[in-house]
């Protein structure tokens, strides 16, 4: 925390130093661990979704239909299934969509631990305040310079992410409303790790220790992303589809409710009507913006009462 | 911790309740026996409540929609409210046995060791009667007795589920025996995890000796453990082989591999001939094979992945008092 010095040495050399200055600087410096981690780990996935993408025409050819011994239009069988490289494909691009979908949880963690938390319990944040920086400036630079940095992250992550999924084939990347897949492919990718920074500065300043509000806030977003795991499907309105009979929905949608009525032998021959109501592929996104409104709201409900409670406690 | 010395040593009658040292474990960190009762609360009252109301609308519904009648297709492949409701509470229940190992772990070198060798208090404990091989024995044992005691109950009331509802599941075709968390939940794993994710960041926060990077490094380093046991558990017990002359054995169990048999026995990767007779020929196949684990390998599988994990925590508590000593001998 010895930001004053580069600010009143800057004067002196005559010109002002390159790159972040101040507060900015002090945040990134001081958490540099972190900033390293998360490059790195940034920088392995865009390297796994770029492999991704290489293999990406061959991990289709692996799933195409085939025939034997190899007919006209359709490879043989003998060849589609010696190529492996749908499973790599799968495998990877599933192990990025989950991680991607999980970044909230230790960003909740690090900004309650880490970012504000430790440095409310050592006195730190004491010191800066008695430096030209108030408490307020203190919290916009600690919240504004990792959101910065998050939201650059996941949102680079999610456009490479979306690149290298190519054309979305569920049997290779998944159905869009798998929970992970819906939350690695949309907007929501950048608002959840957002409402976890937000989350855990607010367990930081309200337990002002950096092992209780670690844990609080990793509570905290656990309990939102199951909450809306549970109600996404309530986020917008049903289709219905009842017809004479019985039918199959295509893949593409969302089942939600499926209701059967049989004549006067139930589970035996054809029944006498089905009504099920589900999502179809067009409320993506609907669902992805309302969810998204609902995660930013959280998050900037957040912020404010931060700053409201720091404001009330530091006259 | 002077508050022990003091009453020890002043008290003429000895008080009632647990003293010394596992006073001072359990007076210090209060808030997180509190969480652990919550937890286990939150996790016994699910696991009951789908024991109870929650398998009995399951059923209902279940025969609602003409399952378990003589026609059993449309609509019982696709999972209904009460179904879905009845999975989430043991997928609940069997998820915080999940999760217990890392929140042990991170718990064990933040609060347990790391913060006490970062602000100091260990080094105060060790002035005063206390040994710091004493000091870490009893940071060792009182958690592990708790985490012990926690994880048998969820995984007893879990199995006791699993053995009541196996047509339900069978026709919903959600969980299966073999399947990661289940298998844990439903033998001695969870326990053993639990205990090694204790050990795990014990020695990670005597290594450390700072909060917040031992609660990172045991958490990362308690994962990496456990993808690699994971992915050692199909190969802990042999394997038993079914073949079939024409087609490939059924799938069944926790499938190990497959691939093609020539004449002479020998396994070959198959080349997918499928019903091409030269082609078969050529390759010399006469049949095809699947190793697999049934049913009755889960307990061998069990016993032998816990004796691992078991020893491995072992060794790592071994780690911690060695080095524990090796630092503090110069001082005792």
């Amino acid at each position: 925390m010895s930001t004053a010095l580069p600010a009143t040495a800057a004067p002196t050399t005559g010109r002002p130093p390159r790159g972040p200055r101040g507060l900015t600087w002090t945040v990134l410096r001081l958490h540099r661990t972190a900033l390293i981690v998360w490059c790195l780990a940034l920088a392995a996935a865009t390297a796994v979704l770029i492999w991704m993408y290489a293999i990406g025409d061959e991990a289709r050819r692996g799933m195409s239909g085939c025939a034997t011994p190899a007919t006209d239009g359709l490879p043989s069988c003998a060849a589609v299934d010696a190529i492996t490289a749908d499973e790599t494909y799968s495998a990877f691009l599933g192990l990025i969509t989950t991680s991607l979908s999980y970044v909230i949880f230790p960003v909740a963690a690090w900004a309650g631990g880490a970012l504000i938390g430790r440095e409310l319990e050592s006195g730190t944040a004491r010191l800066a305040w008695t430096q030209s920086v108030t408490p307020a400036r203190w919290l916009a630079a600690k919240l504004a310079a990792p959101a910065v940095v998050l939201t650059a992250g996941t949102g680079g992550l999610l456009l490479v992410n979306l690149w290298a999924r190519q054309d979305d084939d569920p049997n290779l990347v998944g159905d869009w409303y798998l929970p992970d897949v819906f939350l690695a492919t949309g907007p929501t990718a950048v608002a959840y790790p957002l409402a976890g920074l937000a989350l855990g500065a607010l367990a930081g300043l309200l337990w002002r220790r950096a092992l209780p509000a670690a844990g609080v806030g990793f509570a905290v977003t656990l309990a939102l992303y199951n909450v809306l795991e549970r109600y996404r499907d309530r986020l917008w309105p049903t289709a219905t589809r009842s017809e004479q009979g019985e039918f199959e929905l295509p893949r593409s949608a969302w089942q939600q409710d499926w209701d059967i009525t049989w004549g006067r032998y139930p589970g035996e021959g054809t029944p006498v009507s089905t009504s099920a109501t589900f999502h179809p592929r067009s409320h993506y996104w609907p669902l992805q913006y309302v969810e998204t409104g609902i995660v930013l709201a959280v998050a900037a409900a957040a912020t404010l009462a931060a700053f409201r409670l720091l404001r009330r406690r530091m006259p | 911790m002077t508050a022990v010395t003091l009453e020890t040593s002043t008290a003429a009658a000895p008080s009632r309740g647990p003293r010394g040292l596992l006073w001072a474990m359990l007076r210090l960190h209060c808030s997180a026996l509190w969480f652990w009762a919550l937890l286990m609360a939150v996790g016994v009252g699910t696991l009951l409540w789908a024991y109870g109301p929650g398998a009995d609308a399951a059923w209902a519904e279940y025969r609602k929609v003409g399952c378990g009648g003589t026609a059993a297709d449309l609509g019982c492949d696709f999972t209904v409210p009460a179904y879905s409701r009845y999975d989430t509470a043991v997928g609940i229940g069997a998820g915080i046995l999940g999760l217990v190992p890392f929140l042990a772990a991170a718990w064990a070198g933040g609060a347990l060791i790391g913060r006490e060798l970062e602000s100091g208090t260990a080094q105060l404990a060790w002035t005063q009667s206390v040994s710091p091989a004493r000091w870490l024995a009893a940071k060792l044992a009182v958690p592990a007795a708790l985490l012990t005691a926690g994880s048998l109950v969820l995984t007893l009331l879990h199995r006791m589920l699993w053995s009541s509802d196996g047509v339900l599941r069978m026709a919903m075709t959600s969980r299966e025996w073999h399947h990661g968390i289940t298998f844990q939940a439903n033998g001695t794993l969870a326990t053993a995890y639990a205990l090694l994710g204790l050990a795990v960041g014990v020695l990670v926060g005597l290594l450390q000796r700072r909060t917040l990077p031992g609660l990172a490094i045991a958490t990362a380093a308690q994962m990496a453990l456990m993808a690699v046991t994971v992915a050692l558990r199909p190969h802990l017990w042999p394997v038993e082989t079914l073949t079939d002359k024409d087609e490939y054995p059924p799938f069944i169990g926790m499938v190990v591999g497959d691939g093609a048999l020539t004449s002479t026995g020998a396994r070959i990767e198959d080349p997918i001939c499928v019903d091409n007779a030269k082609c078969l020929a050529e390759h010399d196949i006469v049949g095809f094979y699947r190793d697999y684990h049934p049913s009755s390998h889960f307990w061998p599988l069990q016993l032998v992945e816990t004796g691992i994990v078991l020893a491995v925590a072992g060794l790592a508590v071994l780690a911690a008092f060695r080095l524990l000593n090796r630092r503090t001998g110069a001082a005792v």
